[in-house]
């Protein structure tokens, strides 16, 4: 008895694995479609922000993620757009992630046509830019000093979806998904210095960075990782890959702890029969 | 000599350290005209550090190859993938697609870079399977508290996990597992969050005080 249970503790990874792959490949074959009973608040204050912008309002959309973690973001980005796009407000599509520009380019061949949106009157995608200090700091300033051309070599000035949009005080926020410290940065050098509201949607690990900026409410709505992505979809009521991604994820979290378990039992009772 | 190499820079990090400084203060024109011009000079030399950074990458791994030091066999892919994406580039003037069909370059990166990127960020789950299963022991009392936090914490964020609680636990009509996750959040998360945020606020402050006034001058080389 002992010595299996030693044996099952030094198993071979690889079986592991294997049983990950089983559990994570399952789902996608057969959906179980269990959904969350629960929605976080921050997650309804997202919901909330954006359900209370005005028609014709301008917003800033960030898509600052490069696709390592586009299955995570990229739902809780198109769900974004999408809602924004139901409230007719003015998007603003910008990256400073050399990654970002060829999921831009994937939202922007679904999301707009579904919606009846137009280039140029509706939304605008900006080109990469590389230093994001500069360029948040300059748009306080002037915007088209820091944009003067958009993703496909337009010129941005006089497009009929800029009409009126100078700084930040023409603006009704910023919505910034992402995976790196890029929230950080809107939040201390645009939310805070220029009074502009900014909602995020970041990975379930970066979440929980986010509580102190939730609390102090300098950050108004945040979606955490899948979860958070699925709580918005089923808000926004049009579920989609994050919700579909919640059955893998469901199953893979209960193995972790019952592989947590199972070993710290076994050490326990080999413990005990020394 | 000495001025040209270590005064004058000295100088220059001092006056433009402070000019920026007070721009956050002082909501002027002038300070708003300083720091646009700041802006642009930022991106033309961060243009510069892109390309010299991208140099010194080449250079690295050629140098692998030439000399076949250990493991200069993946240094080719350094070269494969860098004109995987730059020849598509270039081909096509930097755009990912044309009038809804992917160029060259869209065609790169969505099929090559994307499920590369994604590939190796999930093979992580199953180093982290593993390990969780091969190395969370819980052999003291912080290691029990940190197993209860993280096995709270799991279980809470998926549905599954919030229906087992219900399940085992619902009966005893305390708190539901969203409460207590939004307890460990709020309270000791954010708590230590913030202690580390100030921690490390207040030694850029002082690493930034330090370069603006001379005293850290590591940034300026050897000579």
């Amino acid at each position: 008895m002992k010595d299996r249970l030693r044996r099952f503790l030094n198993i071979d990874r690889r079986w592991l694995f294997l049983l990950l792959s089983v559990v994570m490949i399952w789902p996608i074959i057969h959906p179980s479609g269990i959904a969350g009973r629960t929605t976080q608040q921050s997650v309804k204050d997202f919901y909330d922000f954006i359900e209370n912008l005005k028609e014709n309002d301008f917003v800033i959309l960030g898509v600052d993620y490069d696709p390592s973690i586009k299955p995570e973001l990229q739902p809780q980005a198109v769900a974004a757009l999408r809602h924004l796009f139901r409230r007719n407000v003015r998007v603003c599509i910008l990256t400073f992630i050399s990654g970002a520009p060829g999921l831009i380019e994937e939202i922007k061949q679904t999301v707009p046509q579904e919606a009846g949106k137009e280039y140029g009157k509706d939304y605008v995608v900006m080109a990469y830019n590389p230093n994001y200090m500069a360029a948040m700091t300059q748009m306080s300033i002037d915007f088209y000093k820091a944009y003067e051309k958009d993703a496909e070599g337009n010129t941005v000035k006089g497009m009929p979806v800029m009409k009126g949009i100078n700084t930040y005080r023409d603006m009704a926020g910023v919505v910034e998904i992402t995976g790196t410290g890029m929230l950080d940065a809107w939040v201390a050098y645009v939310g805070d210095k220029y009074n502009v509201p900014i909602i995020g949607g970041t990975t379930a690990i970066s979440q929980l960075g986010y509580g102190p900026y939730l609390q102090n409410r300098q950050l108004l709505g945040l979606l955490g990782g899948m979860r958070g992505g699925s709580e918005y979809e089923t808000l926004t009521g049009r579920k989609d890959k994050a919700t579909s991604g919640i059955d893998a994820l469901n199953l893979s979290h209960m193995l972790v702890i019952i592989l947590i378990l199972t070993s710290n039992i076994i050490l326990l009772v080999l413990k005990e029969k020394n | 000599m000495l001025i040209i190499k270590k005064y004058i820079p000295l100088a220059i990090v001092m006056i433009v350290g402070l000019l920026t400084l007070a721009t956050y203060y002082v909501p002027a024109k002038a300070s708003q005209a300083y720091l646009s011009t700041l802006n642009q000079w930022e991106v033309i030399v961060s243009g510069f550090a892109f390309l010299l950074g991208l140099i010194s990458l080449l250079m690295t791994h050629y140098k692998k190859i030439v000399r076949h030091e250990d493991g200069w066999g993946y240094s080719i892919f350094v070269f494969l993938g860098f004109l995987a994406v730059v020849i598509p580039g270039i081909i096509s003037h930097g755009a990912q697609a044309d009038n809804g069909t992917l160029t060259s370059l869209g065609w790169s990166f969505r099929y090559l870079y994307n499920p590369l990127a994604s590939t190796m960020f999930a093979v992580l789950a199953f180093y982290i399977v593993s390990t969780a299963f091969r190395s969370f022991r819980i052999k003291s009392a912080q290691a029990f508290v940190l197993f209860i936090a993280a096995f709270i914490l799991i279980l809470g964020n998926v549905p599954a996990g919030q229906m087992l609680w219900d399940t085992l636990l619902g009966w005893t009509g305390c708190c539901s597992i969203s409460d207590i996750i939004q307890w460990i959040m709020q309270v000791p998360s954010v708590a230590a969050k913030r202690g580390i945020m100030i921690g490390i606020t207040i030694g850029a402050v002082v690493t930034s005080l330090k370069i603006i006034f001379g005293i850290e001058r590591q940034y300026m080389g050897r000579d």
